[in-house]
């Protein structure tokens, strides 16, 4: 029996054992190590501050728990978000994350650790991060074995596709919903594998959490049920499955009527339909079956066929006519986008508004997943060969996810798991066949098959990769199985497809050193420049908190461009505090956050009509935005403007959505034709259209911009166009700040006249008494 | 310690103690020279008196403060002229009548008859001065007002009286010229060279906390000058020190809520207006774009964060310390606010840095007691704090604990303070201030002892929790908890 | 003496009446042709007549093949039907509201003088006088395209101009639901012969994978965004790293399937070759294959995305 390489004879499998386990331990270790360290680009290049738009509400809610206590929570009414309308905070979100976020909090004071409360919020996603890692080991261990396992849980650490939601900082669902994610699928596996209701019901447990944590639990509740509808289909019903599906079902949909936000939808609506239909189905099933091993005349059982099939089908129309007749209601706009891919963009403009709803082009993928990406169709082959329930599952999984992820961008977040899982179960099988030393005889040899067993098993300990050599021969053995081979033949447990391949005991292997150094080398050298590509784009691309931007200097040095919070910190110092802040609802939540002042629109965008309000406000010309301005209280008016910095994701740039959602609701006051020039360009030159220039957006925007270039051109940098020397006047509106870089720019709007002119009017007065001292200063200006 | 003299609580306590001074003949006062220096938020008035015994073993002088006067002041020492000793000074009670707080000091020797002796009584007064007009736009510039009483107030006669008013710049718009001054007078009694202002002299003044004089006679004077550096204003200072031992640490920590309290702006502020005057090199004087402030020498890891996170705009130049006594300079800290704080806008931020213990402590062996000294505050220049909160933390478990203040606080106690890992906690001590000026800039001094036992309290803590966890861990993965035994 | 008076009292009733005459004109025109009147410059007039009672949305088009106006041809039907579905509403409601179509070809003065450079344009005129006055003021508002040419979105787009809702169904599409139940009686008849290529797991192995391919090389962008299978002068890489032709969804796709290709004969096939030799030539073989196409791979990337900072071979 001839081997590449000698290995240790003399060593006992006890140590081997202990050695590897020790081993996992550490590797799991580091990847946790590695999985945080990677996410702190952040926190490094920039400080420890929360990123973006929404992570402010759930800080500023995270807040409202570690002060006030849970229940306080659980009854905020916050009534500064969408003045004057008001928000019922405990009854419209996903609690989960900052009720995760105040237990360890609340843990940590416990033992006198007095951390603030911002840190833990920004940490909290890397701490999960790696968790997720250790719960996708988990998961991979059960489709392949440990080396697997510790692949998967390497990939999905530094994976920048899941880096992207998961970098310090970005306080979202996301960050925790991952791992339970992972971890449910990991325990509902589990629970089919063994048919225990303890697993079952675990995961139930931490489905009840996802549920508690992110809307996207609505996946889950539809994966599980359609792996179960496939096993059935495949004729491999079994108790185990009963078992497993039932316990998870009941105790999961139960608890998660729990959720306010959740509510009855579990029963009421068409995104949970599937999964009742099929507990449905596996109670009957399962009648079926009982009966079956009672009765045995064969007309019976036909019989009994019918009427499973029947009451199925009666089942399924019922379901139907009820969400006909109102009982149910049929899928929410978000979900149905995803298949109906031209909906949003019709009916709902503010969900197709935002950047992250948009199809994914193959460059993202790449960008995001890198070397995985063609691994993963090999890896779902490798899933195929040995198609026990589990791989099933995968298989699954990786068609749904695909499909969401072109869909949507920010779904490749949920294709990211099952990408990382097939492709390490890919690498790790070709690992496994060029590492292990035992070469085949190249003349026909039944007895060696029996001997290797001992050794694979060594070197695949040395390798850190499984101990169990049964497995692994069984697997080996399914390689060689036949492709069109007998059906049940590979698929149920080990032993099946350990006594299959004494049937099929063709030995396979590989010769030779060189070879198998180049192959490794080859694979290595991949591995290495996937954490270079890890590396870069997550320190470039994810890294940085939209609320500061960074350039840098003429002498390299990083340089903090810090409008957003100088702005905000001005509303919050030296304003009222219950002056009411207009801007349009990207800012919302920023606003709430840092500047502390009540908003009219924010983020959790539940009221097109308000939003429709700002945009009109925002679109129309001052004398018709007047009248809204006052009836809603606006005290101040905030807007984003890039012109002078190039700062390209500014509110004109925004402007067309307000037009457009706007326009759904006043059709016939603002029209989106008329903010293009007769040539249907957009554009804010001289060329722009007379109803761009009155609009309020542009006069805010542009408001003494052409002065800052004293006599010279003014050019806006993000739209590349030569300003008007004049720029536009406001009447209703004051200046009130802006930022050093202009970025953003505050109004203070006119309190009406005292002496109950119009506005207009008396500015015309006040100027044409001005004149004459504001005549020099214009001409020094000119000159300079 | 010689005791100083803080405006508030006294004044209650004086107003109940109705101790009547009535204007006795033990001296006269053969001079008196004023020099008023007005400035922002800060005004010292220094009061020379050349003073004449008339009676034998005179020991007491008494000096007196009008009403506005009393408010204003935050600081009143005594000295004699060429002698650092400040004198001592007791409260000598109110007359509610003709308003007037008097004060005793006790001279370094009881004088014989005819003997002289020259009296230098120094103030500060907060908040004498206000921006004269209230509103300015942002090209204009910034003027103050400054009104008090002329005539020193004072329970002896006087032969020779002369006030000075010296403003920072010699641009001053007004001043009045009372009418009634020719009694004591026969030249011009008001006289501007520069920027000073000087009435007087004055010659032969009854007493002039008589209600007579202080009815008919005295006058009220107004100066209107230029001023043209912002007006800031500490509305709050709470500042944290915490000593660490096994850090060998003392890190402070101050929170300020920064205000200006110049012109209020007019108008709205336009970026356009301060970025050209900026650019011109005139930035107008009532806007305050950065202010640099003194921190001890030798301090590392400075952080500056506001309610929002930290501020990236700040620049710090530090100098080596040289130990305790070593005379080193400060270092500089140039700090940005996120926004230049235009007349009547505010700014709070958190300021806070490490320095080595070593620098501020010292062991006494005799008594086994660390003493600590703890700079009172940071003084941002020509600024007043309003109120003051300082909270030192001591090393956990420290006992006999002792504290002298630089003067007497408007409260003072001591309280414990739990954190990091701690088991007992750590006594606190907080003192209360209002008014401090740059004037108060002293040192508080603390005494403690630390047992070794209580400096073993936290690893032994921290090792047996995680005894703990590992126990717990080795039971729960040796219990076996499956329903049916294999 | 008295006649101006009485003129005077008779002006606006003259003019009111001139007006019902120009609406029972428009509805018999309406009437004539189902629902939609086909306008010459004078009935144009007539319906835009500056006091109107009624509101009108009318078509601007250019029907005739000479104009090769295609989408023009596209858009008539759809229009057409919704003004049928219009005529279905009561009578009152219909005459207050009109659908008219005007040819380029019958009324080119008034393309000229409304300046319009582009057809189809769809002009709604709002009742000037009368009840159904338009709030904004605003006499003529045109439609714009943005949701396609089709019925639906246009009825819904006009109901906010007309008294009531059109009443607007799609038609059904008898033929697709036919061909749907045809293909699912052929699929059940052929179930029992095609049973065991669906038993196969390979056949759905080879289904899956197809799909995961097609989708993770960017399907469904090009699909959504209607972009083009190749650019203009025959460019088949779109510039642009969130941008991409129809095309490189194919060689994107193919690559990663050499790719994984290449992977699985590694680990599955090469192993079970007994001689040595072929053995490691096929090793070499593939180990090269994987490492070209990925050096392909990435520079492909590097086109979309300028500053990648790394590359393999090329």
């Amino acid at each position: 029996m001839p081997f590449a390489y000698q290995l240790p004879s003399d060593v006992s499998p006890a140590t081997v054992a202990n050695t590897s386990s020790l081993l996992r331990i550490i590797a799991l270790a580091l990847i946790s190590g590695a999985a945080i360290a990677s996410r702190l680009f952040a926190v490094i290049n920039f400080e420890s501050i929360i990123h973006e738009f929404d992570p402010w509400f759930n800080y500023r809610a995270t807040k409202v728990i570690a002060e006030k206590g849970f229940y306080e929570f659980w009854n905020w009414f916050d009534p500064t978000a969408w003045y004057p309308l008001g928000r019922v905070v405990g009854g419209t979100i996903y609690p989960g994350l900052m009720a995760t976020s105040g237990v360890i909090y609340s843990l940590l004071h416990a033992i006198n650790l007095p951390v603030d409360i911002r840190n833990i919020c920004v940490l909290l996603a890397p701490g999960f991060s790696a968790l997720t890692a250790w719960s996708t080991y988990m998961f991979t261990k059960e489709l392949k074995d440990e080396s697997a396992g510790l692949l998967a849980a390497v990939f999905i650490g530094i994976v920048p596709g899941y880096i992207s939601r998961s970098v310090a900082g970005s306080y979202d669902n996301e960050a925790i919903a991952i791992f339970l994610l992972m971890f449910t699928f990991f325990c509902w596996i589990k629970a089919l594998k063994i048919g225990s209701a303890f697993y079952g019901s675990l995961a139930a447990l931490f489905y009840f959490y996802m549920v508690a944590a992110w809307g996207g639990y609505a996946f889950i509740t539809n994966m599980i049920p359609l792996h179960a509808f496939a096993l059935i289909l495949m004729g491999r019903f079994s108790s185990r499955l009963y078992v497993a599906y039932s316990s998870w079902y009941a105790i999961g949909t139960l608890s998660s009527m729990q959720v306010p936000f959740v509510g009855f939808q579990p029963v009421r609506t068409s995104e949970h339909m599937a999964a009742l239909g099929v507990f449905g189905l596996l109670q009957i099933i399962a009648f079926a079956e009982l009966v079956r091993t009672h009765v045995s005349s064969k007309q019976f059982q036909s019989l009994l066929y019918a009427s499973v099939v029947g009451m199925g089908i009666t089942g399924a129309l019922a379901i139907i006519g009820l969400t006909y007749k109102g009982w149910i209601a049929p899928w929410t706009g978000r979900f149905y986008s995803l298949w109906d891919t031209g909906y949003a963009k019709k009916y709902i403009p503010i969900i197709a508004s935002v950047s992250e709803h948009q199809p994914t082009a193959w460059p993202s993928f790449f960008m995001d997943l890198q070397l995985l990406i063609f691994l993963f169709p090999a890896g779902v082959i490798m899933c195929f060969r040995q198609l026990r329930d589990e791989h099933v599952f995968v298989i699954i999984y990786a068609v749904v996810a695909s499909y969401f992820a072109g869909v949507m961008v920010r779904l490749m977040l949920t294709l990211t798991p099952v990408v990382c899982v097939t492709a390490a179960v890919a690498f790790s099988s070709l690992l496994d066949t060029y590492i292990d030393p035992a070469e085949p005889d190249v003349l026909e040899d039944d007895s060696n098959t029996g001997q290797d067993a001992p050794t694979s098993g060594t070197s695949t300990a040395v390798s850190t990769s499984s101990p169990a050599p049964s497995l692994k021969k069984a697997k080996k053995a399914a390689a060689a199985a036949p492709p069109a081979g007998p059906l049940d033949g590979l698929v149920s447990t080990v032993t099946a497809a350990v006594s299959s391949s004494k049937k099929a005991g063709k030995p396979r292997g590989v010769f030779g050193l060189d070879t198998r150094i180049a192959v490794l080398i080859n694979a290595l050298g991949m591995l290495f420049f996937f954490v270079m590509h890890c590396t870069y784009v997550t320190s470039t691309a994810y890294s940085s908190p939209s609320v500061v931007l960074a350039s840098t200097n003429p002498d390299g040095s990083q340089h903090i461009i810090d409008d957003f919070r100088e702005a905000y910190y001005w509303l919050r110092q030296n304003t009222p505090e219950t002056a009411v802040v207009m801007s349009w609802w990207d800012y919302g939540y920023q606003i709430a956050g840092m500047a502390d002042r009540p908003t009219l629109v924010d983020n959790n965008t539940w009221n097109n009509t308000h939003i429709a309000t700002v945009g009109k406000a925002m679109s129309s010309s001052e004398e018709v935005a007047y009248p809204i301005l006052r009836k809603h209280d606006v005290d101040y008016v905030l807007i984003i403007f890039g012109g002078l910095l190039g700062y390209s994701g500014d509110d004109i740039n925004k402007f067309l959505w307000m037009v457009r959602i706007a326009q759904g609701v006043w059709p016939d006051e603002i029209q989106e034709p008329n903010y293009f020039t007769p040539k249907g360009e957009y554009r804010v030159d001289e060329a722009a259209s007379s109803t761009m220039k009155n609009s309020l957006m542009y006069k805010m925007s542009y408001y003494r911009f052409a002065e800052l270039f004293g006599g010279n051109q003014a050019v806006d940098r993000v739209r590349g166009q030569q300003m008007p020397k004049v720029g536009p006047t406001l009447d209703y509106l004051d200046e009130a700040f802006t930022s050093e870089n202009w970025i953003v720019r505050i109004y203070q709007v006119k309190k009406d006249d005292p002496l109950g002119r119009d506005l207009k009017t008396a500015n015309a007065f006040a100027q044409g008494k001005k004149r004459k001292r504001s005549k020099p200063q214009v001409r020094r200006k000119a000159v300079s | 310690m010689v005791l100083r003299w803080r405006c508030s609580p006294l004044l209650l306590l004086s107003l109940l103690l109705q101790s009547f001074v009535s204007a006795d003949h033990s001296f006269e006062n053969t001079a008196v020279v004023r020099t008023v220096e007005v400035a922002g938020s800060l005004v010292q008035v220094t009061t020379t008196f050349a003073v004449k015994a008339l009676e034998g073993d005179a020991s007491e002088y008494t000096i007196a403060l009008g009403e506005r006067e009393h408010e204003r002041t935050s600081w009143l020492e005594a000295k004699i002229k060429g002698q650092a000793a400040i004198l001592p000074l007791f409260e000598g009670g109110y007359d509610p009548e003709i308003g007037v707080h008097f004060y005793t000091v006790a001279l370094p020797h009881a004088m014989k008859i005819n003997e002289t002796a020259n009296l230098v009584v120094e103030t500060v007064e907060t908040h004498a001065t206000y921006p004269w007009p209230e509103q300015a736009s942002q090209k204009d510039p910034q003027s103050l007002k400054y009104e008090t009483d002329l005539f020193v107030v004072s329970p002896y006669k006087t032969l020779v009286e002369r006030i000075k008013f010296r403003t920072p710049t010699p641009n001053i718009h007004s001043y009045t010229n009372p009418p009634g001054l020719d009694d004591f007078t026969v030249e011009i009694p008001v006289t501007k060279s520069g920027a000073t202002i000087t009435y007087g002299p004055f010659n032969n003044i009854p007493i002039t906390s008589a209600k007579e004089f202080l009815d008919a006679k005295q006058e009220h004077v107004a100066v209107h000058y230029a001023y043209d550096s912002p007006l800031v204003e500490v509305m709050k200072l709470k500042r944290s020190a915490e000593i660490s031992h096994w850090g060998a640490n003392l890190n402070i920590e101050d929170t300020f809520h920064l205000r200006n309290a110049g012109p209020a702006l007019k108008g709205h502020f336009s970026r356009l207006e301060h970025q050209s005057t900026m650019f011109y090199g005139r930035p107008p004087p009532h806007v305050l774009p950065s202010l640099t402030v003194q921190l001890p020498a030798g301090i590392h890891s400075p952080y500056y964060y506001d309610l929002i996170g930290n501020v990236s705009t700040s620049h710090l130049r530090t100098s080596p310390s040289q130990g305790k006594n070593g005379r080193s300079q400060p270092s500089l800290l140039e700090l940005r606010p996120r926004y230049p704080l235009m007349g009547g806008w505010n700014y709070t931020f958190t300021l806070g840095w490490d320095s080595p213990l070593a620098d501020y402590s010292s062991y006494e062996k005799a008594t086994g007691k660390y003493i600590v000294g703890i700079p009172l505050m940071t003084m941002i220049p020509g600024a007043v704090v309003d109120e003051a909160e300082i909270n030192i933390i001591l090393p956990e478990a420290a006992t006999d604990v002792d504290y002298y203040p630089p003067f007497v606080p408007t409260e003072s106690g001591i309280t414990t303070h739990v954190t990091y890992l701690d088991t007992v906690g750590r006594p606190a001590i907080v003192l209360r201030y209002g008014r401090l000026t740059h004037k108060h800039a002293g040192v508080i001094y603390v005494t403690y002892k630390v047992p070794v036992t209580a400096h073993l309290k936290k690893p032994l803590a921290v090792a047996t929790a995680f005894m703990g966890l590992f126990a717990l861990g080795f039971l729960a993965k040796r219990l076996d908890i499956s329903i049916q035994k294999k | 003496m008295l006649l101006p008076l009485l003129a005077l009292f008779a002006l606006p009733l003259c003019l009111a009446a001139s007006t019902e005459a120009n609406h029972a004109k428009l509805v018999q025109l309406a009437a004539a042709n189902d629902g939609v009147i086909r306008l010459d410059q004078s009935t144009y007039r007539l319906l835009t007549s500056p006091r109107r009672n009624w509101s009108a949305s009318v078509q601007f088009t250019a029907m005739d093949k000479r104009r090769r106006c295609t989408p023009c041809r596209e858009f008539g039907p759809s229009f057409n039907a919704v003004a049928k579905a219009w005529s279905k509403v009561s009578s009152a409601e219909r005459d207050s509201h009109f659908f008219a179509t005007l040819d380029f070809d019958d009324a080119m003065p008034v393309f000229q003088e409304m300046n319009l450079q582009s057809a189809p344009v769809v002009q709604v005129y709002t009742a000037t006088e009368g009840p159904r006055q338009s709030a904004s003021g605003r006499t003529a508002i045109s439609l714009d395209f943005s949701q396609g040419f089709e019925a639906a979105p246009l009825a819904e787009q006009l109901s906010h101009y007309t008294p009531v809702p059109i009443p607007y169904k799609p038609p059904f599409d008898w033929s697709r639901a036919a061909t749907f139940v045809f293909m699912a009686l052929a699929f059940v008849a052929a179930l029992r012969f095609m049973a065991p290529i669906l038993r196969s797991r390979w056949t759905w192995a080879v289904i899956v994978v197809l799909t995961s391919l097609v989708m993770t090389s960017g399907y469904m962008f090009v699909r959504i965004r209607g972009m083009p299978h190749s650019g203009p002068n025959g460019q088949w890489i779109a510039p642009g790293y969130q941008n991409m032709f129809g095309q490189e969804v194919q060689v994107v796709s193919m690559i990663y399937g050499t790719l994984a290709g290449g992977f699985l004969m590694l680990t599955l096939i090469v192993p079970n070759n007994l001689s040595p030799q072929r053995q490691r030539m096929q090793v070499y073989l593939w180990a090269g294959v994987i490492f070209i196409m990925y050096s392909v791979l990435v520079s492909l990337f590097r086109e979309k995305n300028r500053n990648y900072p790394f590359k393999l071979l090329f």
